[in-house]
């Protein structure tokens, strides 16, 4: 603004405005970890060794049937387990949200374990109880019916093992966004059915299920997309039953002899696919709205199910023992006695296992180093990126601030594999050679989990009435004041929820994670995925269940941050 | 002395603009009340006064103080103004006492003088015994009260207030008025009031300011803008009003069809098209059938009677299908389908441009 005369009287000397510059900077490194890996892919998929351009990578996938394979089993395992996810998801969630089912609580968290365990984890997990040799569940079928030593009823390294497995941990995405939909059916909808005259069942089929669709079917998407992005599961349990998904594929393209053009012209059509389907779950979740319209009118009312409430809450659990209960057991007992096959008795219990991995396995400590300093670091850089530009999109500080949200949320359609890919293509020549550094990792982790931080905090300060701001604007605090004495204390539990979020999310990655590690910046999640190569799942186990003990910290942390006094008052 | 003066005040959204060409003086210690439905532009010249917004043209000076023009803005923390927000805006993690002190800690206040001050203002809004408690644990009324008290305590030469009470309930609301008039007459800042409510907007207001589509429609005491309408918009806007619409016969007398009106009030110049307000209880009404004189008079037929405790009001159907409503002392019970006898005093008919 410039200083103006008018009259007389003389404006005074705006104080120069660091928001401007704020935003410059932001919006620069935030073009860098988005689109520098993006136009790095791009170039590759569309040039050839010598540099010259080229479509042939395409052609030659296109052709080779090692790669228009996986990609078509890809879509079809994506397709079985976001069907099933539904079909396990909605009774479920209908359950939890609209029923007086006992052990609601219980329930819920149990699915908020399956969603906090790394998909990886959980397939280790049934390689130990599902193996068709060695496998826990197919030992007792043996010993139940007295058979032969290679009879078995479960197979856990097809491709149908893989589809279940992966359904275990894509569910919960389902079953969270059915379960809030429901949740916002006030009772009075269904009541001005039932005085119109329709049955419980007949307003449940006309009025909540149409009510509930689009948030299921955006559930239903997000599942594909876990499922056709994932590289934990697929790694452990296709690659030993010989076939592969997009996603190892892909990965496998970085094996000797490297193919850096191939690998990125293959991960083009994961991304498109990605940015369409996350277009379709976007526009689906836009006409939500509607279920809002009446959030006022009287609270949700509870179906009672009379004499079905146990059997409903035993089926409830006989389900999630199959993401969580029956796999964690596994893991335990695994972890405490000396080989993965032998009986958990008194006298076979041991801690050699922990002391294994604790002590003499070189590898764990650095590896725990590694994650935890990751952890830490993105979840700080993380959160701190978002909340600058969540304020700045919020309030509107300067011109162009949507663009920030923009960027801040593109790299949810980047899938992890890919954004390996991009960032391995980006930070391994000049002028950024980063590769070998935990700083790739860093970047990759930041990336990864901004989208999901910058919304979370973007409706936290939606949440957070700017008035006041403003109120403490008119009384003499400047912007800068305002945002630290009253924005930053009101937001700190969402920050904190923030971080705690990007913590888990980062010692839990694997797909961008394997493209980008090398023998000095070895992660839990890798020591992990290498020992499963050698078949020590006692190592493993203790690993897997020192991750999970960790995360399992954090969430409770996050969980038990006060609730602010006044939020009800914003 | 901290007078505010609005020149040609112009702020647009896209294309439309939300404030027009407005133009206001607003005297020290006066009250003055932006008063106007939704949509209006007043709390947008509002947020414009307070520097929350950047006018697209125009000026707003205080005094000799020039603090908004197209160049520049002096930011609301350079204002020594206050405000209530709608919200009231309380910081939910700050109790009631460290709220109403905010503004002067940021004044750099010695302590002790922050604590003689923030006691005084609290004595004074009635929240001693709330001090060390939470916005979200006390009542509606308290909370208004704090945000009051936050704003007058660091005697600001302007205070803003934006439809303070449209959150409480009609009887705190109606407590609340007085309140704010009594606080503005201990402290003899200047006061600009937006609401939408014409109740709020007489009983607390020097100056009354009706606003509609961005521009000022009428600017007047409270008995002025009531009493002497200029506009159909600032008669209907203001209490209940009858408006007949007619062609001018002669000077001061219109013909509304089934009743020809003199006027003694209003713009009775050169129109053709004239409109004619007449308030609800400035009609008499009488169950007397006979007929009608010629001028301000008219028969008709009740057409809808309800009880209102303090007095009854009446639709009654013209001749020809017009219908005005009058409102009675309750002692006055006429049936409907009744043949009634309208009188419409000729100091009462007030005349307005169409």
């Amino acid at each position: 603004m410039a200083p103006a005369a008018m009259n007389g009287a003389v404006l005074p000397r705006a104080r120069v405005d660091l928001s401007g510059l704020v935003f410059a900077s932001l919006a620069l490194l935030l073009c860098a970890l988005v689109l520098l890996p993006l136009a790095w892919l791009v170039w590759f998929g569309i040039t050839d060794k010598s540099g010259a351009a080229t479509l042939g990578n395409f052609t030659t996938l296109a052709a080779d049937p090692s790669f228009t394979r996986p990609f078509v089993l890809t879509l079809g395992v994506a397709l079985a387990v976001s069907l099933l996810s539904c079909l396990v998801a909605t009774p479920l969630a209908w359950l939890v949200a609209r029923t007086d089912m006992p052990g609601r609580r219980t329930v819920r968290l149990l699915v908020m374990a399956s969603f906090v365990t790394p998909p990886f984890l959980g397939a280790i997990a049934w390689e130990i109880l599902a193996a068709p040799n060695s496998g826990a569940l197919n030992q007792w079928y043996r010993a139940l019916f007295d058979l032969e030593a290679d009879a078995h009823v479960f197979d856990i390294y097809t491709v149908e093992g893989l589809v279940f497995v992966m359904t275990c941990y894509a569910f919960p995405y389902v079953f969270v966004l059915a379960a809030n939909a429901l949740e916002r059916i006030p009772a009075d909808l269904e009541d001005a059915a039932a005085i119109l005259g329709s049955g419980r069942w007949q307003s449940f089929r006309r009025i909540s299920l149409p009510l509930v669709m689009p948030s299921l079917l955006a559930g239903a998407l997000v599942a594909f997309l876990q499922a056709m992005t994932q590289f934990g599961a697929p790694a452990i349990l296709a690659l030993p039953a010989g076939f592969h998904v997009i996603t190892t594929r892909i990965w496998s393209l970085f094996q000797y002899p490297p193919e850096p053009h191939l690998a990125a012209a293959a991960s083009l059509p994961l991304l498109l696919l990605t940015v369409l389907l996350l277009r379709g779950q976007h526009s689906l979740l836009r006409g939500r709205g509607y279920v809002v319209i009446a959030g006022k009118g009287g609270a949700m009312r509870r179906i009672s199910l009379g004499r079905w409430r146990w059997p409903a809450f035993a089926a409830a659990l006989a389900v999630l023992a199959l993401p969580v209960l029956l796999p964690y057991a596994a893991l335990f007992k695994t972890a405490l006695v000396p080989t993965a096959s032998d009986a958990l008795t008194w006298s076979t219990l041991t801690l050699r296992n922990f002391r294994f991995v604790f002590e003499e396995f070189s590898a764990t400590r650095l590896a725990l180093a590694n994650t935890l300093i990751l952890g830490l670091a993105a979840a700080t850089a993380g959160s701190a990126l978002a909340l600058v530009s969540a304020f700045l999109a919020a309030r509107r500080v300067v011109p162009g601030a949507a663009l920030l949200g923009a960027l801040a949320s593109a790299p949810a359609a980047i899938p992890g594999i890919v954004l390996g890919v991009g960032l391995f293509l980006a930070y391994t020549r000049p002028p950024f050679v980063l590769y070998g550094s935990l700083a790739i990792l860093l970047l990759a982790f930041v990336t990864i989990e901004l989208p999901a931080a910058y919304q979370q905090l973007r409706s936290a300060l939606a949440g957070l009435h700017p008035e006041l701001e403003e109120a403490g604007r008119i009384l003499g605090a400047s912007r800068g004041r305002a945002l630290w004495q009253i924005t930053t204390p009101l937001l700190g539990s969402s920050v904190i929820a923030t971080w705690c979020f990007i913590f888990i999310g980062a010692i839990r990655e694997l797909s961008a994670t394997i493209m980008l590690t090398t023998a000095d910046t070895k992660l839990v999640s890798v020591i992990i995925y290498d020992l499963n190569e050698s078949g020590d799942l006692g190592a493993i186990s203790v690993l897997g269940i020192t991750l999970l003990a960790i995360t399992f910290i954090v969430v409770a942390i996050a969980n038990r941050l006060p609730r602010r006094r006044g939020d009800a008052m914003t | 002395m901290a007078a505010v003066e609005v020149e040609h005040l112009t702020k647009r959204f896209g294309a439309r603009p939300a404030v027009d060409d407005l133009t206001l003086k607003v005297e020290h210690g006066l009250f003055a009340c932006l008063l106007g439905p939704s949509g209006c532009g007043k709390t947008t010249a509002l947020r414009l006064i307070a520097g929350f917004l950047a006018p697209d043209d125009g000026a707003i000076r205080v005094g000799e103080r020039l603090l908004s023009s197209r160049n520049g803005v002096v930011p609301p923390e350079k204002r020594n103004m206050s405000m209530i927000f709608q919200s009231y805006a309380l910081w939910p993690h700050m109790t009631v006492r460290e709220n109403v002190a905010y503004g002067l800690r940021l004044r750099r206040l010695a302590r002790t003088e922050i604590e003689r001050r923030v006691d005084d203002i609290l004595a004074v809004t009635r929240l001693r015994a709330e001090a060390d408690r939470y916005p979200a644990d006390i009542s509606g009324g308290q909370q208004q009260r704090v945000a009051l008290a936050r704003a007058l305590v660091v005697e600001p030469e302007i205070l803003l207030l934006d439809e303070p009470l449209s959150n409480l309930d009609a009887s705190l609301r109606e407590e609340m008025r007085f309140e704010i008039r009594r606080l503005h007459d201990a402290y003899r800042y200047t006061t600009l009031y937006v609401t939408h409510d014409q109740a709020e907007a007489m009983t607390t207001a020097d100056l009354i300011v009706v606003m509609n589509q961005g521009r000022i429609e009428q600017l007047g005491s409270p008995e002025e803008v009531y009493e002497r309408p200029r506009t159909e918009f600032v008669a209907r806007f203001l209490g209940g009003t009858n408006i007949l619409r007619g062609r001018r016969i002669a000077e001061g007398l219109v013909d509304c069809g089934s009743v020809v009106l003199r006027c003694g009030t209003g713009e009775l110049g050169h129109r053709e098209e004239t409109i004619v307000a007449i308030r609800l209880h400035h009609v008499d009404l009488s169950i007397d059938g006979g007929r009608a004189l010629p001028v301000n008079e008219a028969n008709g037929t009740v057409a809808r009677r309800i009880y209102l405790g303090a007095q009854r009001d009446y639709l009654v159907a013209l001749a020809d299908g017009q219908q005005l409503r009058v409102t009675t002392p309750p002692s006055v019970d006429i049936p409907v389908g009744a043949a009634v006898k309208l009188r419409l005093p000729p100091e009462h008919c007030r005349a307005l441009p169409e």
